[in-house]
């Protein structure tokens, strides 16, 4: 089989690339994990470039054969998964470095906001990029070369090193915080006190009341929230980044202020907005947990229909949980 | 012109109250965060990882801690997506069981130790804040999503194993 140079652009406000890549002998997968079938991104890259396209919810592929990864992330785990394992991913979603993996995502590896048109075969003479895969490894490998070598020292300079040892966690723990605050929790913020701010003032809060205050406000429309959420064909797509989950809780939570909702059912509402957790991540989680592509293919359809059971499960627990609270 | 004026007026309103939204999220919320955060991390950190991996592996033998503390530790120290790489601990039939339960507890971990999962706070957030707005306090409402959570990750482990073992016998069978 001929394989093919592609270029990967970014698409509008989207981030990195572009890539120039080529698939191999050996990469030669496309895997699209978007959670309903292959969609037309991935159809087009494995035209352009003669690489086969495999769904990733279907089934999975080892790492080493997967040529480019295509995923529609909202910014917290898929789009620094990949990366991090140095497999090139295309996000349909135009996010840039976010999430807790954020210091994976390179301009050189990731490409976000692509469309079909954003997909173009190489012009000749391109540079192809060189896989990125393993290049983590060789550090890490000399450090413990290094630490093996150390000689035992005096009591006062290990003291001193430990103690430099321990502050230094402490900064680094600080860095990675702050970074995580400004990556991810102030934009979430900004967001929603831009819906709080135009739902509150424009008056369309009293609407939205009207609609989710009785329905929240009772055991049996709590269940049906949680059933719907719950429906193995919807809770893959209402899954990523847990961006529904997120904004429901904030609209539910605006109501129980205002004392449209009773603040006891504040707990059962807890599960009943998000029985679909992580339902858009389980090809993803499970092979992170180095699941076989047998497991994988169960796996799926195992946690989707569990959560049918286990969702509304949830919810009744929650509600017994709440008695005496408040 | 009145009329233009009002329009103008009640548009930048929207963003006036959104700004003071913000202001109260970020001063209410941000300090105490980023101290809390900044502890669990060191923690970790201090810690380290391979002896909280030598002890979750203990934590594999029978279900009840498989689909309780060990998704718990995975999720409070490898924090979300990292924590699904303990499934390696774990045979392939128990795999999408475990996955099912951490996944679970990414939120209701987070009303205790938000480091957990800090890009995923608002399930949390939104309606404690609701909470709050009515002068409530929400730390026993925390304590009881974690314990909550606890339970019903145990039930997911459990039934999501069920549904995995009976799929693959039934795939064997075939």
């Amino acid at each position: 089989m001929a394989y093919n140079a592609i270029r990967l652009e970014k698409g509008k406000a989207g981030w990195g690339g572009p890539l120039v890549i080529k698939p191999d002998e050996k990469r030669n997968v496309v895997l699209s994990v978007t959670g309903g079938g292959i969609d037309p991104v991935s159809q087009r890259i494995a035209e352009l470039s003669g690489a086969r396209v495999v769904d990733g919810f279907a089934t999975t592929v080892a790492d080493e054969e997967v040529f480019v990864a295509v995923v529609d992330c909202g910014g917290t785990a898929r789009c620094g998964v990949y990366p991090k394992k140095g497999v090139y991913t295309v996000n349909l979603t135009p996010v840039g470095q976010s999430g807790p993996l954020a210091q994976y995502i390179k301009e050189d590896i990731y490409v976000s906001g692509v469309k079909v048109e954003n997909v173009t075969l190489a012009d000749e003479g391109a540079t192809v990029s060189q896989a990125a895969k393993a290049t983590e490894d060789a550090p890490k490998a000399a450090a413990s070369a290094a630490a093996g070598n150390q000689k035992k020292s005096g009591l006062i300079v290990r003291l001193g090193k430990s103690v430099g040892g321990v502050v230094n966690k402490f900064f680094s723990a600080g860095k990675q915080t702050v970074q995580m605050v400004i990556n991810n929790i102030l934009p979430f913020m900004a967001f929603v006190s831009m819906l709080i701010g135009i739902i509150s003032e424009s008056g369309i809060g009293n609407i939205i009341a009207q609609a989710i205050a009785p329905i929240s406000g009772s055991l049996i429309g709590l269940l049906i929230v949680c059933i719907v959420c719950a429906l193995p064909f919807l809770s893959p797509i209402l899954g990523p980044g847990a961006v529904i989950a997120q904004v429901v809780g904030v609209f539910l939570g605006v109501e129980i202020g205002k004392g449209n909702i009773p603040p006891q059912y504040a707990l059962p509402a807890l599960f009943a907005i998000n029985p679909q957790v992580g339902c858009d991540f389980v090809p993803v989680g499970l092979s992170l947990g180095e699941a076989t592509p047998e497991t994988v293919e169960i796996g799926v359809p195992a946690v989707l229909f569990s959560r049918l059971i286990t969702g509304p499960i949830s919810v009744v627990i929650a509600f017994l949980f709440s008695f005496g609270l408040f | 012109m009145d009329f233009l004026a009002g329009l103008a007026e009640g548009f930048i309103g929207l963003f006036n109250a959104g700004g003071a939204t913000f202001m109260g999220l970020v001063t209410g919320i941000i300090p105490t965060l980023v101290v809390l955060i900044t502890f669990v991390n060191s923690i970790i950190m201090i810690v380290g990882e391979e002896k909280v991996e030598r002890f979750a592996k203990k934590m594999t033998g029978n279900f009840f801690t498989r689909y309780t503390v060990f998704p718990f530790l995975a999720v409070f120290f490898l924090t979300n997506p990292m924590a699904y790489t303990f499934g390696k601990f774990l045979e392939e039939k128990y795999k999408p069981a475990f996955y099912d339960a951490a996944v679970s507890f990414v939120h209701p971990i987070t009303g205790l130790f938000p480091h957990a999962n800090a890009g995923e706070l608002f399930v949390w957030l939104g309606i404690s804040q609701g909470i709050t707005q009515l002068g409530l306090g929400i730390s026993e409402l925390a304590v009881r999503y974690l314990i909550v959570g606890l339970i019903v990750i145990l039930i997911r482990g459990i039934v999501t194993e069920r549904i995995t073992i009976m799929m693959m016998s039934r795939r064997e069978a075939e």
